[in-house]
């Protein structure tokens, strides 16, 4: 059968149509992500229109911003609407342990750049890996209690070359909803049948995994990023157990500062031995970049062969790894780090609970300060840059509508009498806001 | 009063709310026509919308209504502007002949051909609707309010029958409640009216709750998309 197609609608109403507001200033990302046309640049108009006439002033111009400093507990960046410097607070930056500018850290990188020059120059599988490569998963290693470890470029590449690696079409992943989108793409890499069960809800993973057939591999995080809670870990390893599924972890948040040792949320519940693969990344609590996967030397074997995104990328730089192989070591030699991470959480979650302050059910050294009118978070982000403290605003569709917030990461290199500061900050703001 | 433009028709209603579920986006590739692409909230799930108005003055007089939708991706013309959402009715519900030929006849809309029984019991804070048929359950939805706000919204429709593929703006007027707090659910029945859906799979939770009261429904002229 002959059809003919026609154009879809491209004339304005008639100028006495009932009101037809688009409402574009209340658009966000998740309406650009979708759309059907002839031509694939037909989006970059509307998307254009909504980021210069709309987005970008009303406050997304807070997110790009470029600091001068290392992410140090005071910074210098640049504003992102006038261009102006700013000498600001910094409770936004990962560098859990203060461990990216720690001065051991930056003469092992300085050492590195003099004996093998900036870059790998290779895939790791072919010339790419070098002496400080096989050290750093060494020391991880033995680190974490493993057989063995994997390095991979960045944090990203690992859950997408681990999980595409691994799982097949046909096998199942079931998934925290919030778990990173790293995870979620090596699951849509693999071809895998995927399932999410609601956030940290052992319940829903129970029903999830009922009658599913096969090879099944359940993923949890350690700290979830924009929550700042913990994995209800026991529940959920033994609920994988039972419906005989392998069980996955990402301590991208939780490496290195939870647990006796730094060994992550497996660690601190004292399940290190009933995870099957143990993932994190070098950017948080040691302040460089890459990512690694622990576990049994056969899985690291295999995953040799087959983590494409490691196989097919240039290994990561010798001087970020012989930095964080130094930052590794000293987070080892220097727990009094992460007793002073948590002392500074404890202070500050004590500053927040006198004054009211909602941070939802974060538990961590991530903690989101709730505003929930998700009008409003650019404004008091402007604000709050404007009285001197940095924070990101978190905004749908990276969480929920009305679930907007700020996210706070705390560092063991903040002092309490910094931290007073921030909150007597973000108090006063707040109060002016009428948030509290 | 104005008077509307040619081909637009209004549809006052006292209530229309909305559960957004998330559903295998196989089971929702098996719904929609092949020049429609679901949209994904997460991978590999799609979303079902349910949606029940209470009409109190239109065209055809006073009548409810069931919608089963899933959300596509919205067409764009160059120059264009996205609407708020874009979705594919593929089955409602009403409770009277003359709104389910109206809509058939007017919209080219899916209908189930017969009448159901729809009741609404609204509280402050929340509404549950009970939809049934025959004495049956078809469905029984509870949603939640959040903030209210007046708002106008466009939307896009998508309709497809035997006749061919049409598109239509609805525009959305009124004070509008919406909220991602999961404190929703959804019954969905074993009965006829829910036979596209995989019932098992469907999220009893619904991730979005959009709740509009006194307000308007306007239809835009239809565009007829494919011929055949």
């Amino acid at each position: 059968m002959a059809h003919q197609t026609l154009p879809p609608e491209s004339t304005p109403p008639p100028p006495d149509a009932p009101a037809s507001n688009g409402a574009m200033s209340e658009y966000d990302y998740s309406n650009f992500f979708y759309s059907s046309s002839d031509d694939l640049f037909t989006i970059f108009g509307a998307y254009d229109d909504w980021w210069y006439g709309h987005a970008r002033e009303k406050g997304y111009y807070l997110f790009y911003q470029a600091m001068s400093t290392a992410p140090k507990p005071r910074i210098e960046l640049e504003e992102g609407l006038h261009h102006e410097k700013r000498a600001l607070l910094n409770l936004a930056s990962y560098n859990y342990l203060g461990l990216s500018y720690h001065p051991e850290v930056i003469a092992a990188a300085k050492g590195a750049v003099d004996q093998y020059g900036l870059g790998a120059a290779g895939s790791p599988t072919l010339s790419g890996t070098m002496d400080v490569h096989v050290q750093l998963e060494q020391a991880l290693a033995r680190h974490m209690g493993k057989e063995a470890a994997m390095v991979f470029p960045t944090g990203y590449s690992t859950n997408v070359g681990l999980i595409s690696g691994l799982v097949r079409p046909g096998d199942t992943i079931i998934m925290d909803q919030n778990v990173h989108a790293s995870i979620v793409d090596g699951a849509i890499l693999s071809k895998a049948n995927t399932r999410f069960f609601r956030h940290n809800r052992p319940d829903e993973l129970d029903r999830k995994l009922r009658d599913v057939k096969g090879k099944k591999l359940v993923i949890v995080e350690g700290v979830y990023s924009m929550d700042g809670d913990v994995a209800l870990l026991p529940e959920m390893v033994a609920i994988a157990k039972k419906h005989g599924a392998r069980i996955m972890i990402d301590e991208a948040h939780s490496g290195f500062v939870y647990g006796p040792t730094g060994r992550g949320v497996a660690e601190h519940f004292g399940l290190d031995d009933q995870i099957d693969i143990h993932v994190g990344t070098f950017s948080k609590a040691l302040g460089g970049m890459g990512g690694y996967v622990a576990g049994s030397k056969s899985l690291i074997n295999y995953l040799m062969g087959f983590a494409r995104s490691r196989v097919f990328s240039c290994a990561l730089s010798p001087v970020v790894t012989a930095g964080v192989l130094k930052a590794l070591e000293i987070s080892e030699r220097e727990p009094q780090l992460r007793e002073r991470l948590w002392a500074n959480v404890a202070h500050l979650r004590k500053r927040f609970a006198d004054a009211g302050v909602d941070v939802a059910e974060s538990t961590s050294q991530i903690i989101p300060v709730m505003i929930r009118k998700d009008p409003r978070v650019f404004a008091i982000g402007e604000a709050l840059l404007n009285a001197g403290l940095y924070l990101q605003p978190i905004i749908y569709p990276a969480v929920a509508k009305h679930k907007s917030r700020f996210r706070i990461s705390v560092s063991s290199v903040h002092t309490p009498e910094l931290l007073d500061s921030a909150a007597d900050i973000l108090i006063d703001v707040l109060q002016r806001e009428k948030i509290l | 009063m104005s008077v509307l433009p040619e081909g637009f028709v209004q549809y006052h209603f006292r209530t229309a709310i909305g559960g957004f579920f998330e559903i295998p986006t196989a089971n929702a590739i098996r719904i929609l026509p092949p020049h429609l692409q679901p949209v994904e909230p997460h991978h590999g799930q799609s979303v079902l919308s349910v949606m029940a108005f209470d009409f109190h003055d239109s065209l055809v007089g006073a009548y409810g209504e069931l919608i089963y939708s899933v959300h596509v991706a919205p067409r764009l013309a160059p120059g264009g502007r996205l609407p708020r959402a874009a979705f594919y009715p593929f089955l409602l519900g009403t409770t009277t002949k003359a709104s389910r030929e109206h809509a058939i006849e007017r919209w080219h809309l899916p209908h189930f051909m017969d009448d159901i029984a729809l009741t609404f019991d609204r509280g402050p804070h929340d509404i549950r609707i009970n939809a049934a048929h025959g004495g049956k359950p078809i469905v029984d939805m509870h949603l939640t309010d959040h903030s209210w706000e007046n708002v106008s919204h466009n939307y896009q429709c998508h309709m497809h029958d035997a006749a061919g593929s049409y598109q239509s703006t609805i525009v959305m007027e009124g004070p509008f409640s919406e909220s991602e707090d999961e404190r929703g659910s959804i019954v969905v029945h074993d009965h006829a009216f829910n036979a596209a859906l995989d019932r098992g799979e469907i999220n009893t939770t619904p991730f979005r709750e959009m709740w509009l009261k006194d307000g308007l429904q306007t239809f835009h002229p239809l565009q007829l998309l494919v011929a055949p």
